[in-house]
This record gives C-alpha cells, sequence and structure tokens, in this order.
C-alpha cells in the first residue's frame, strides 16, 4: 500500500550570467532529504560550495538512511557541518585565493515528522490549511533589524542590507547552524525550501495569498513566475523545491511532477570530487546520473 | 588489437537512433562504428567493450563473461563515462566534438561528429619527410589551440600521439580519443592503472600519476613533431632514461628546418619536465616566434623584417 507524494522542483537563472543555485532530494525507506544551496555570487565559485553542500547532503544520506536515520536532527546539523568542512577542503586543495560559499537550508521527513536546518538565507515555509504555520528566520542582518523592531518585513525587501548574511557554509568560522524540532505534519501541508531569488521579491502574506488558493501543482508555477516577473530580468537565481503531504503513507515513493530539470540535475564543475566511498563500483543510479549530466554538459554547449 | 567478430555489432543494426554502417577500429577498451542517424548524417559512435571481459548475448546485450569481471566491467565503465564528461565540456574546432552520450544494450555509447580525413599517423607514413616548416608550424599550432582548450578544463590529454590526431580534408588537426584524459590537472588520486604509448609517453607517465601536468603532454606533443620529421617514433622514455640515444632533432635535421624549430622540439622531449616548454601557450609562442618562420641564415632582409615585426607590436 505505497502511497505517493510529489515533489515539485524549479531553478531559474533569473538575471544573472550563470545559475549557483543547486536543488537536491534523495529518498530511501521511509525518508526523504530535500536541500535548496544558493552559492554565494559575491565570493568566487559561488555554485562549486553549493554543488559540494548538496553532493555531501545526499552522499551522507544515501549512506546513513539507507539503514536507517534514528536522529533525523543530528543527521542534518552534522551533514551541513561536514559540507562546511567539504568547501574547506576543496579550497586548499585547489588553493583558491578565497572560499567559495553558499547557504543551505536541509529538511529531512521521516514518517510523518518534519525536520529543517538552516544557515544563512535560504528559506524552509511550512503553509498549513492555506496560511504560513512556519519558517526559519534568516541569519542576515535585516532579520535581526526586524527581530528588534527597527524595520519592518516590507522594508527589509528594499533595504541596502538586505543581502548581508552572517552565517553560511564555506569560510574561515564555523556556521552558525539553525535547527527545528520535529513537526507533525498533517494532511495538506505544504513543505516549500527557497532561495532568496524565489522571497526577496514578496511579502509573507503575498507568499501565503499565493499559495493558499490552490493546489501546489497549480499555484507553485504561478508564484515562480510572479518572483521572475517582478523582478524583470534584473533577479537572481530562483529555486525551489517542494512537497505537499499527502495523507496516510506506509512507504514513501516519489513521481516528479512539474519539473524542469530530472531528479539529480547536478552540474559537475570540472574538478569537484565524485563521491569517494565504493571507488571500484557503479550503481545504476549513478549510471543514469552520469548520463543525464553527461547529455546536459552537450546541450548546453551544442546551444 | 582485433576484437572477435562475433563481439561487435552487425552492420545495419538500429542503435537508438542510429544505424551501424561498419565498424571503424577496435581497441582494448572500446570499438568504434560508423553509423547513420535519423538525417542520414554520418557519426562516429564508440561502444563501451572491454576486451577479453565481456560477451554479447542473443539481444546483443554486453555482459562480463565471468562473476570476478563484473567489478572491473563496471569500474572501467566510470573511465568511459570521464571521458564523456570531458569531451561534453569542450566545444573546440581543434577537439573532437561528442554530439551524444546514452546507454544501452547493458553498456554505453559516445556518439561523436564524423569527419571525413585521416590521422596524423597515416600522413607521416604516407608522406615521409614531405613535411614542410610552415606545414608543421601551422598543423601543430593550431592543435595546441585544442590541447589548450582542454588543459583550461583542467584536464590532461595523456595519450597525444599521431594515431590520436585527426587531420580532416582541409588540414584541420582534431585531438581525438580522451580515454586517457581521466585524470583532472588538480587531482593527486590514481583513478586507474595508466595507459601509455611507447615512445610518446613522458618519463614521468612511467612513474604513476604523481608529477604530471600540462608538461606531459607537452613532451608527447614534441615526440609527434619528432616522429613527424622522422617517420617513427621517439625512443622510450624509460629506456632514454637509461641510455638515452635520441638523436636532437637539432642534430638530425638542422639545415632542413630552422634552428629554432627544432631546438624547441628538443626542449619539448628534455626528461626534465622543468626544462620544457611549461605550458601550451609557452610552447605556441614558440611555435610562432616571428623570424624564426624564415629560413637559417636569412641575413639582412630577415633582420630587417625581424625589427619590422617587433615595431609592428607597438
Amino acid at each position: 500500500m505505497a502511497a505517493r507524494y510529489e515533489i515539485f522542483q524549479e531553478s531559474l537563472i533569473g538575471g544573472r550570467k550563470s545559475n549557483q543555485d543547486r536543488v537536491g532530494y534523495a529518498c530511501a525507506n521511509d525518508t526523504l532529504l530535500m536541500i535548496v544551496a544558493d552559492g554565494m555570487g559575491g565570493h568566487l565559485n559561488g555554485e562549486i560550495a553549493a554543488e559540494i553542500a548538496v553532493r555531501v547532503l545526499i552522499e551522507r544520506f544515501n549512506r546513513e538512511a539507507r539503514i536507517v536515520l534514528t536522529s533525523p536532527a543530528e543527521f542534518l546539523r552534522g551533514a551541513l557541518e561536514a559540507a562546511h568542512l567539504a568547501i574547506g577542503e576543496y579550497t586548499r586543495r585547489h588553493k583558491l585565493a578565497e572560499y567559495p560559499r553558499t547557504t543551505c537550508v536541509a529538511c529531512v521527513v521521516k514518517q510523518n515528522i518534519a525536520y529543517w536546518c538552516h544557515a544563512g538565507d535560504s528559506r524552509l515555509y511550512l503553509l498549513r490549511n492555506g496560511r504560513l504555520y512556519k519558517r526559519t528566520s534568516d541569519h542576515s542582518r535585516v532579520q535581526r533589524m526586524i527581530d528588534a523592531g527597527l524595520i519592518r518585513e516590507e522594508q527589509a525587501l528594499t533595504h541596502p542590507d538586505r543581502n548581508k548574511i552572517y552565517s553560511c557554509l564555506g569560510g574561515d568560522q564555523l556556521p552558525a547552524i539553525s535547527m527545528s524540532d520535529g513537526t507533525a505534519l498533517k494532511d495538506g501541508d505544504i513543505l516549500l525550501l527557497c532561495s532568496d531569488g524565489l522571497w526577496g521579491m514578496l511579502t509573507s502574506a503575498e507568499f501565503e495569498a499565493a499559495i493558499a488558493q490552490e493546489s501546489l501543482k497549480l499555484a507553485l508555477p504561478k508564484l515562480i513566475r510572479k518572483s521572475n516577473d517582478l523582478a524583470a530580468g534584473q533577479g537572481d537565481n530562483l529555486s525551489v523545491i517542494a512537497l505537499q503531504w499527502p495523507g496516510s503513507v506506509e512507504k514513501l515513493e516519489y513521481i516528479d511532477s512539474a519539473v524542469t530539470m530530472p531528479a539529480h540535475f547536478l552540474t559537475r564543475p570540472a574538478g569537484v570530487p565524485e563521491n569517494r566511498h565504493n571507488a571500484d563500483d557503479i550503481s545504476d543510479e549513478e549510471i543514469e546520473r552520469a548520463i543525464v549530466e553527461i547529455q546536459l554538459a552537450i546541450q548546453k554547449l551544442s546551444k | 588489437m582485433a576484437q572477435p567478430a562475433d563481439l561487435t555489432l552487425p552492420e545495419g543494426y538500429q542503435l537508438s537512433n542510429y544505424r551501424i554502417v561498419r565498424n571503424l577500429s577496435a581497441g582494448g577498451f572500446s570499438t568504434v562504428y560508423l553509423a547513420h542517424d535519423e538525417g542520414e548524417t554520418p557519426v562516429a559512435i564508440k561502444e563501451y567493450l572491454p576486451n577479453g571481459m565481456v560477451v554479447r548475448n542473443g539481444s546483443m546485450e554486453v555482459q562480463a563473461n565471468t562473476p570476478e569481471n563484473l567489478a572491473p566491467f563496471r569500474h572501467g565503465m566510470k573511465c568511459f563515462f570521464e571521458e564523456g564528461r570531458t569531451l561534453a565540456q569542450i566545444n573546440h574546432p581543434n577537439v573532437v566534438r561528442v554530439e551524444n552520450f546514452f546507454r544501452a544494450n547493458e553498456t554505453v555509447y559516445l556518439v561523436m561528429r564524423y569527419m571525413r580525413g585521416r590521422t596524423l599517423d597515416f600522413h607521416i607514413r604516407a608522406n615521409k619527410q614531405y613535411f614542410t616548416e610552415s606545414f608543421m608550424r601551422r598543423l601543430f599550432l593550431s592543435l595546441l589551440n585544442g590541447l589548450r582548450e582542454v588543459h583550461t578544463h583542467k584536464l590532461l590529454h595523456l595519450d597525444i600521439k599521431p594515431a590520436n590526431i585527426y587531420v580532416t580534408m582541409d588540414a584541420t588537426p582534431v585531438l581525438l580519443d580522451f580515454g586517457s584524459a581521466r585524470m583532472t590537472l588538480n587531482h593527486d588520486r590514481p583513478q586507474l592503472v595508466p595507459m601509455y604509448t611507447k615512445g610518446f609517453a613522458a618519463p614521468e607517465q612511467y612513474r604513476g600519476m604523481a608529477g604530471l601536468g600540462p608538461w606531459t603532454d607537452i613532451y608527447s606533443v614534441g615526440a609527434t613533431m619528432y616522429s613527424s620529421l622522422s617517420g617513427t617514433p621517439p625512443q622510450a622514455a624509460d629506456i632514454r632514461e637509461k641510455e638515452d640515444q635520441l638523436t636532437p632533432a637539432f642534430d638530425a635535421w638542422r639545415g632542413k628546418f630552422s634552428d629554432q624549430l627544432l631546438l624547441t622540439i628538443d626542449r619539448c622531449l628534455e626528461l626534465d619536465p622543468l626544462k620544457r616548454p611549461q605550458s601550451v601557450y609557452a610552447l605556441q609562442k614558440a611555435l610562432l616566434a616571428y623570424g624564426s618562420v624564415l629560413p637559417p641564415k636569412s641575413g639582412l632582409f630577415g633582420t630587417l623584417r625581424r625589427t619590422l615585426g617587433r615595431l609592428g607590436e607597438r
């Protein structure tokens, strides 16, 4: 009696020269992982940091969740820290002049309990009954100002310091990582992870209004389009991954819908190490992923 | 190395959207076919088919021939992906272009643009001692544009030799066969037993993966230039290290080619990597060096041209 849930993902380049966002998900047993990482454009090689973050999280998940993820919260914290260290190792090995950096928000759903954590200003929204139920609080200067009552949320969207964040993966300081408590999901709940390219154009009220009225399948493409239109070609990379929670779930499976990128969409900048465990074996999944990767690279250069 | 006939795909076989025309070549690791796509455009398709490790069943599927060979078969597939990954990143007139990559028959296929022409190896055998100075300079400058692109992507070719350089009908050299280009420039991790071709491989390639760099490919380019003049590969580097019997290009062809070209070839073939041109760009600069295109002892006129050339650069 396998139930299904649907994952939606989208990533747009916006008005930028390259897409430094990375989105990923993986599932095993009764457990699901979703990630959004937003490589920091002001720093060199932002997309490398985002890539490493998503890759490290998925690799660790594949290793640990295959058995059983006993503590999703601990897993998440450990995985984000490991990603931070992997970026540092990459920086040293390749003698990069500067640490590549990335924000990261990740969520694990085990049975019907969701756990999430983040560093930086990529967000998770939990919407219930068409209303905003929970959202992560950014590690940003403007969020601190809002918390201190200095500015209102709408003012933050246009504040000159709106892009300044004080936690990220990569860099010489340990990231501040915020963890959620486990939250039991109810039927119809929407979990949505996104980069600031999506939320940066909209207030929470507008965000809610866009999602509230319809099913996620219909609402999300509109929300993305609205954000992208508001940015009018000047926008940041915009990425989102979301799911709508179904009823009784005994075993998770997934189908992709409304995706513009294939599952496991992960580009690999030259020199990013591949996964190191089981160096001699290659799974069917890895084969498929490698083929997709190569085909995308071919298409990219053939245009 | 011949492959037993029953392993290659038969003529007329429909492979995905391609129809096999004939077998072009078979190596230890793969087999290359000429095929036509739906629009009858010819393509070269490389099939991952490690010799001695696989069988093909009645429905054309490739399978490991013993349980012990299953793991190496899968591992080799990973290396085949590396070639695909490498080439997919590069779109350059002097590097063979990959057009598609797909899985079928339990193995994987790399589809490349098919070009009419011959390998440099063929031209060397057909035109021994007829290469002119300006042909040499033009051909290798152009080839090095492709190699520079490869190095820019932090990759090494590691198997440059006349048989891996295709010369198209309009005399454009195209770098082929990236089966060895599985090492990225900033990896220090050995991934596979290295493959090399005696005579063209640099001495450091015999010592494993450490110390490889652009200078390693440059040795092979030097060896390729040398064999373009001599008609045969130079003495293998591991033997040279014990007793170097390679006649320097400068001694062998002095007077027939400019000193500068011959000395450039000899510099590429230095056993000490540090004595070679350290980058493709440095080698290109040497091949471009103005004035050196002139025959030796060019006299006053050459001096004038060199001077004018320098003035013109300002």
